[in-house]
């Protein structure tokens, strides 16, 4: 390989060194393969049958989701409603886009190519582009897809929805190249572009919950064809920004490229195990790494309550997840403006339960690290307590904060029955994230069941339901019963799950191998 | 819980076995261990040091045998024994968000230590990580998170420091520093029982060693 020995990287000979490199590893690749032609042919079969017929069943599942919605959505409100929310999960997928891009890189490195490719004297720029090209590509086809469902279960006819999915595409590639320039640039405006995205979303769902934005778009503007001009515009710009991010590629740091090469098996690892609670642990480590320091914050009361302290000191010193929370309080009130009624305090419930999560970092850790209670003088169970008391707090007053919504969308109610359905919200949602955060991971020494997947251990199935689980059990009275004596009995029901969660004894390891 | 024997030594270990399906990792094991003495356990890989550290604690339950600290049965999940404890073994993990000093002045003050900021400061100045307070513990390196391990028995009251493999990734000022921490433990009245491979901590600072090797 040429370039070395000081001087300058001639990047032309340097592309071509490293298209050569490429070519050298596809062909090691190739020889090591054991699969036969037959093999790959009946694989490849299997992968266009599975596509086309799943696609047909999707196909088919959203134009009876979109029948079933149009029958059912039959007042104004209702119809303005669901004609304006595509606009704002549009912008939720946009936001989402530029999270997942800026949590991954979106250009990343394995461990292994950056200890061998980056530190050769090769152009990074052509090891990257292709890098660029798929994400950008992925990014398109998340659009594409999002977008036709989005617009189509909006009830939108075929002209619109297929604009409407051009320009939410062409945001999504933006988005990815902006994240691109973010990594060449510093984080600084990746974060300040997330945050403005977020604020956007947030501002269209309180318009929709207080009935403003539908009241002054009639349907017939909703409905209306996007403008080519606009969605021309957008493409030009993402287009613009793609070019950007491809002339920053040769100034691109190894530092900025790793950690989403390392942060993405350990999360394939967890997810292959459907273990969401180790994925929460791994992205939240790889942020605070990434952070590497902070201002020390000393001091505060003893005992337990000092693990009460500390969860304050970390509200103070990442406020996003009680931003979050806060910001997600709107969707209750979207649901009421929706209609959905009895169903408010479940969304609610389930709000409060994903948004809440953020929350629970401490309890998280000394719920998974037996050592770290171990270093504290006190039960197992008055440490989980004392980790839940500021979630908890927050999480209650999200719950009566979300009674107006309560009284707006269910059957003449009292204030005082708002109230208290208001707290069992809140309670359960408690209770919630109080089973998902303390959830033992899933165990492999169970027995397996059989399933077109393969194998599975019995408590993997368990894994992906914990928290809902609990949200299903605490919620039921509410949907089921009056609204006094259902908030009454889903309190009851919250206080014995997480006098349970809470007072289980320390689990030993008694089959090390 | 049985009242404490109060002639009773500081830790009495008497017929400890474990047994994994048909393997016996350890049997009847016997030994006390009195204030200001330390005991090291030593021995070749999987001769059973760790399993015997992790029953000694609690951590693990034994398949026969009994675990006393000054008398009364040690049950990892009393308060008291907590308090009286000082453990560090391998699965010592840390909070991602809280600074190297935050962790420290967050087990002193769980422990209600007086004077907990000099006690922290000290201890940060003793295991030679000042320069790393404000470091959050995914920063650290191997070696630095070991100290920190190590540092976080030291900033809460105790009786008995039970230590799996102290001298793991310290490098020789490390173990000059530990062997020298560790005498001073036993000067003040503790207890330590550690278990190691490296004969020269042992020789340093064991006043009695017990050799696992043919437990095994």
């Amino acid at each position: 390989m040429g370039a070395a020995g000081g001087g300058a990287v001639d990047v032309g000979a340097a592309g071509g060194e490293v298209r050569a490199l490429r070519r050298q590893i596809r062909e090691w690749r190739r020889g090591r393969a054991d699969t036969r032609l037959v093999d790959a042919l009946s694989d490849a079969y299997i992968a266009v049958f599975a596509t086309v017929m799943l696609g047909s069943m999707a196909v088919n599942v959203v134009r009876h989701a979109r029948m079933a919605a149009t029958s059912v959505c039959v007042t104004e409100a209702c119809s303005n409603a669901r004609s304006v929310l595509p606009w704002v999960f549009a912008g939720g997928v946009v936001t989402v886009t530029l999270v997942i891009a800026r949590t991954f890189g979106p250009l990343l490195v394995s461990p292994a190519e950056a200890a061998w490719l980056l530190s050769a004297p090769v152009d990074r720029a052509s090891l990257l582009r292709p890098r660029l090209a798929f994400a950008a590509a992925l990014a398109v086809g998340a659009g594409v897809l999002l977008g036709a469902l989005l617009f189509t279960l909006g009830g939108f006819a075929a002209a619109p929805v297929a604009g409407f999915t051009a320009a939410l595409a062409a945001a999504c590639l933006a988005a990815v190249a902006f994240a691109v320039l973010g990594q060449a640039h510093g984080p600084r405006m990746g974060r300040v572009a997330t945050w403005a995205s977020g604020a956007a979303v947030w501002a269209g769902l309180l318009l929709l919950a207080t009935d403003v934005l539908s009241a002054r778009l009639s349907p017939a503007q909703q409905l209306r064809p996007v403008m080519t001009l606009p969605v021309v515009a957008l493409w030009l710009l993402a287009a613009g920004l793609c070019v950007r991010a491809v002339a920053a590629l040769p100034r691109l740091h190894r530092d900025r490229l790793t950690p989403g090469g390392s942060l993405l098996p350990s999360l394939s690892g967890a997810l292959a195990g459907l273990d969401l609670a180790l994925m929460y642990d791994i992205v939240l480590s790889s942020r605070w790494r990434a952070r590497a320091t902070v201002r020390p914050v000393r001091g505060g009361p003893g005992g337990a309550w000092a693990l009460v302290w500390r969860d304050l000191v970390r509200l103070r010193r990442s406020a996003g997840p009680l931003v979050l929370l806060t910001a997600s309080l709107v969707v209750p009130y979207v649901a009421a403006t929706l209609g959905l009624g009895v169903a408010v305090p479940a969304v609610a419930a389930l709000t409060a339960f994903v948004s809440g999560l953020g929350l629970c970092s401490g309890l998280r850790v000394l719920a998974r690290t037996p050592g770290l209670i171990r270093c504290l003088p006190m039960s197992a169970t008055a440490v989980r307590s004392a980790g839940l008391v500021v979630p908890g707090a927050v999480l209650l007053g999200w719950g009566f904060a979300c009674a107006p919504a309560i009284h707006r969308a269910m059957p003449p109610v009292s204030w005082a029955e708002s109230l208290a359905v208001g707290a069992a919200v809140g309670l359960g949602a408690v209770a919630a994230v109080a089973r998902w955060v303390t959830a033992a991971p899933p165990d492999y020494s169970r027995p397996l069941v059989s399933s077109p997947a393969g194998a599975i251990p019995t408590t993997l199935i368990g894994s992906v339901a914990r928290g809902l689980d609990v949200l299903l059990l605490v919620t039921a009275p509410l949907l089921l019963a009056r609204p006094g004596p259902g908030a009454l009995a889903s309190v009851v029901l919250a206080g014995i799950v997480l006098a349970v969660l809470l007072g289980r004894t320390q689990g030993r390891s008694q089959n090390r191998a | 819980m049985p009242p404490a024997d109060r002639a009773a030594p500081l830790l009495r270990v008497r017929g400890l076995r474990r047994r994994y399906g048909d393997v016996d990792v350890f049997t009847d094991l016997s030994f006390d261990l009195s204030a200001g003495r330390a005991l090291a356990l030593v021995g070749p890989n999987g001769s059973g040091k760790s399993t015997a550290l992790r029953c000694i604690t609690g951590v693990e339950r034994p398949t026969s045998g009994t675990v006393e600290l000054a008398g009364t049965p040690v049950d990892e999940r009393s308060p008291q024994i907590r308090r009286d404890l000082a453990v560090v073994l391998d699965d010592l993990d840390f909070f991602p968000d809280l600074s190297v000093v935050e962790h420290l002045d967050l087990f002193a003050r769980a422990h209600r230590v007086q004077d907990a900021d000099e006690l922290v400061d000290a201890v940060l100045a003793d295991v030679g990580l000042m320069p790393q307070a404000a470091q959050l513990p995914g920063t650290l390196s191997s070696g630095q998170g070991r100290r920190l391990a190590l540092a976080s028995a030291f900033v809460r009251p105790r009786r008995l420091l039970v230590l799996d493999e102290p001298e793991q990734r310290l490098d020789r000022n490390g173990l000059d520093w530990l062997a020298g921490r560790l005498n001073a433990e036993k000067a003040q009245g503790l207890g330590v029982l550690l278990a190691s491979h490296d004969a020269t901590l042992v020789e340093r600072v064991a006043d009695d060693v017990l050799d696992l090797g043919g437990a095994g």
